[in-house]
């Protein structure tokens, strides 16, 4: 069974504008892959209905067969625990410490205090940043941030994490700092889509790519083929 | 990847996790997590009241005035309505006599009345006693000195068996008596006004809530409005609406109970300001009074109701928050 499915997915906006045309392809429990393409593609409006900001059109997206646009107020919520997500712009609370930020899905989950403390623990080791707890996002560099953020996605140990141009803002070792961060993900049982339209650093990377031409998938690039 | 990245063998992962299945707990974990989700709420609702002090000033201040006027109203009503069941619970008849009538006459016609079942008992007041008494209570004494003669005629203090009623109208029919006072017709045009203070009170507690509930539900709206960023980034993590509504429903909570007993507190202020004044002015009469508070039920249903409001206008507020927030195609 694979764990995401779109079927054929298509999304208008309210101006009319189409940013997604009958896109279909499904992601194995797992993988990596890169959604690229260039600005205005329909990258993030695919990973919008992903983490259901946005309902599609027409078609459907399917989690573990599940059609998503069937979800309603308390599924919804309960759906976006099972996808980390990460931002271009981190999105992170300023007022919260590195700690609490990366604590917040937990919380959210009502997972006990002691466990949150040792998952917390555990994720701030993995990217990093275990001296860090307590500083205040203001505190950190872009680069550091990017890795809370990324902390912040993967600690309630979700089944999919997407990450919307994680990189965007990154100076280039900074970036492949972060996409190795990510590579070591599906490790832990945790599969992982990006949208970047970073392609040098996609083709680096040699794992699956998807590509986005006017919002429709005009290819699917499997990672034996970027294979040198 | 920096080095203590690097650091993160797999043997360190899966003893940690290990240790964090450990810490998984059953139904008492389960409990405790509730727990903790409503003490979060309830620490950031205190957090957010105090970041804005003036703000929150204004509002339990706006509260506890729209909270603490029909109150007044009320507590005054019922002081009065106290103060004129003592005075009307006689529900005497007073029947004055044509002027001329002696004595003697007056104490055969009490005599006479006195036999009547409807009847418990009859006092004869004479023109000396009537006149003792109202120069003990007011300042016309040298006035009435000055006449010479005593004008005031024999008065005969009936008070009835039931409420008087049927009594004084057969009374009006004595050939001996001049004028025949019942107090239960004025008794009974107090209890109309006190009726209608108590329908005024009514409708200004019901304007005056949604006053205070609309001064809530635009605190937390403006709230919302600010933290706006925040309530998203947690709804992209999963948060439901229940999670998003509790600190805003704390904070609406603490403001009523906090309005609600400023409101007292000014209650019993203006009462203990009122009341040297008062009980001067009822000495007067020769009686004393003291204001009653609003009691321990009373305070509690003020406090409880004043909670009702400050929560159901967070509720409004972020209810509308949510209903804009939601996926956007549904």
């Amino acid at each position: 069974m694979s764990l995401l499915r779109f079927d054929t997915v298509s999304k208008r906006y309210a101006g009319g504008h189409e940013a997604l045309t009958d896109v279909s392809f499904a992601v194995e429990p797992g993988e990596m892959l890169f959604v690229t393409g260039h600005s205005g593609a329909g990258k993030s409006t695919l990973l919008k209905l992903i983490h259901l900001s946005e309902r599609p059109s027409h078609g459907a997206v399917l989690m573990e067969e599940r059609n998503l646009a069937r979800l309603h107020t308390r599924g919804v919520a309960l759906q976006r625990r099972r996808v980390g997500v990460v931002f271009q712009d981190h999105r992170l609370l300023m007022d919260r410490s590195v700690y609490e930020n990366v604590a917040m899905p937990l919380v959210i989950a009502g997972t006990p205090r002691g466990e949150i403390a040792l998952r917390v623990r555990l994720v701030l080791h993995k990217v990093g940043l275990s001296e860090r707890e307590r500083a205040l996002p203001k505190e950190l560099s872009t680069g550091e941030q990017q890795r809370v953020g990324i902390a912040r996605a993967v600690v309630a140990q979700p089944p999919l994490l997407v990450a919307d141009e994680p990189t965007g803002n990154l100076d280039p070792q900074l970036a492949i700092d972060i996409m190795e961060l990510f590579a070591a993900m599906p490790a832990y049982g945790t599969t992982v889509l990006v949208a970047s339209h970073d392609l040098p650093l996609v083709k680096r990377m040699r794992k699956r790519v998807l590509v986005l031409d006017h919002g429709k998938l005009v290819d699917d690039i499997s990672a034996t083929e970027l294979a040198p | 990847m920096n080095a203590d990245t690097q650091k993160a063998t797999g043997t360190d992962h899966k003893s940690r996790e290990a240790a964090v299945r450990r810490k998984r707990g059953g139904p008492i974990a389960r409990i405790r997590s509730w727990f903790d989700l409503h003490l979060y709420s309830l620490v950031s609702s205190i957090g957010r009241m105090a970041q804005k002090p003036l703000a929150t000033t204004l509002t339990v201040g706006v509260m506890a005035i729209a909270i603490v006027l029909p109150l007044a109203l009320w507590m005054t009503l019922a002081n009065v309505q106290r103060f004129s069941g003592n005075v009307a619970a006689s529900r005497e008849i007073s029947v004055f006599l044509k002027t001329g009538i002696d004595v003697p006459h007056a104490n055969a016609i009490a005599d006479t009345l006195r036999r009547r079942d409807d009847v418990a008992s009859v006092v004869v007041r004479t023109p000396e006693e009537g006149l003792a008494e109202f120069r003990r209570s007011s300042d016309l004494a040298a006035q009435i000195d000055a006449l010479g003669e005593n004008p005031l005629p024999s008065v005969l203090i009936v008070q009835p068996r039931d409420d008087g009623a049927a009594l004084a109208i057969s009374l009006q029919a004595l050939p001996d008596a001049e004028i025949v006072q019942h107090d239960a017709v004025w008794r009974d045009r107090l209890s109309a006004w006190l009726q209608f203070g108590a329908r005024i009170a009514w409708v200004l507690a019901v304007l005056l809530g949604v006053g205070a509930l609309l001064v809530v539900g635009n605190t937390v709206r403006l709230d919302i409005q600010s933290r706006a960023e925040e309530i998203a980034v947690m709804q992209l993590l999963g948060a439901t609406n229940g999670f998003v509504r509790r600190p805003f429903l704390y904070l609406g909570a603490i403001y009523g109970v906090a309005a609600g007993t400023l409101a007292l507190a000014l209650l019993l202020l203006a009462a203990r300001v009122l009341q040297p004044a008062l009980a001067t002015l009822i000495a007067s009469y020769g009686s004393h009074f003291a204001l009653d508070g609003p009691g321990p039920v009373g305070v509690a249903a003020v406090l409880a109701g004043a909670l009702a409001i400050g929560w159901l206008g967070a509720w409004l507020a972020t209810g509308h928050h949510l209903r804009r927030s939601r996926p956007n195609g549904d």
